[in-house]
């Protein structure tokens, strides 16, 4: 088996199941309610497949970004949690990557922009923290 | 001028200002805070001109697993850490099994690497995403 550090490097008896996608489940919301970034993000299953929808803060509101496909990540190479996900929007002006991880409960998203017009805007980072809504308390 | 979001409009990001920012907090050699790391041993950052250059060391059983070399482009880094300006590299290895996106930031002296391992040998190993720290070494006296 190739590995590319230790860490990597573990034997997978049979797996069938699908990753378990519920850490993932619901709306978030981020815990910075002055943004001018991503404001929410809503996970659901589309044919067995998880995509996640976006909602970003514009001048005028909350501006719908849409549905994309995640991409699904665990914490190891042999968890069968998921812990965080990847996905890309391409809104032919600029291309959006997200990559998220899940830490304390709360989905840390590192937001990577990258402008294809010629504004010549810079590309850019953000790394913001979403918190799930509940009901509980 | 297009925006998908108030942040596609911020003046910085076609300040000129924002395109000289200083790079060294990333360059340099860097160490991971965990001796016993069973992920990344070591990663070294070099500029050239608008290039960055990216070497990994990965944790191996006899020694360090050198990765092929990334090059990417810095990304400003425009709201973190209290107004903080600076920059970010965003790196993908690639293996012949696996591919492994980066992403790659300075906070508070600490070099930060989130990696999103993805496999594709078949091996049933589940792709997976991992955090590691980073310092640098004191130069020997």
């Amino acid at each position: 088996m190739e590995f590319a550090q230790l860490c990597d490097r573990v034997e997978i008896d049979n797996v069938s199941e699908p990753l378990d996608v519920s850490s993932l489940a619901g709306v978030w919301i981020n815990s910075n309610p002055d943004t001018n970034g991503i404001a929410r993000l809503e996970f659901s299953d589309v044919d067995g497949k998880l995509s996640v929808r976006v909602h970003a803060i514009d001048p005028d509101g909350l501006i719908d970004w849409g549905r994309a496909p995640a991409k699904l990540f665990a914490a190891s190479p042999k968890s069968r949690t998921t812990a965080g996900f990847t996905c890309t929007y391409d809104f032919g002006f600029a291309e959006i990557r997200l990559q998220a991880m899940i830490m304390k409960g709360l989905i840390v998203l590192a937001q990577f922009h990258k402008f294809k017009d010629n504004s010549n805007r810079m590309e850019f980072f953000v790394r913001e923290y979403f918190a799930v809504v509940h009901d509980r308390y | 001028m297009e925006f998908k979001q108030s942040g596609h409009l911020d003046p910085a990001l076609t300040d000129p200002a924002t395109r000289t920012l200083r790079t060294e907090q990333l360059t340099g050699r860097w160490l991971n805070t965990n001796p016993d790391t069973q992920g990344i041993a070591e990663c070294v950052i070099k500029q050239d001109g608008e290039l960055f250059s990216i070497d990994i060391a990965g944790a191996g059983p006899d020694g360090p697993i050198r990765w092929p070399t990334c090059r990417s482009t810095p990304l400003a880094n425009l709201e973190e850490e209290a107004g903080q300006r600076v920059f970010a590299l965003s790196a993908t290895f690639e293996f012949e099994f696996m591919t492994a996106e980066t992403y790659i930031r300075v906070n508070k002296g600490v070099l930060v690497i989130v990696l999103f391992a993805s496999f594709r040998d078949g091996s049933k190993r589940s792709d997976y995403v991992n955090r590691e720290f980073f310092y640098r070494p004191q130069p020997e006296r």
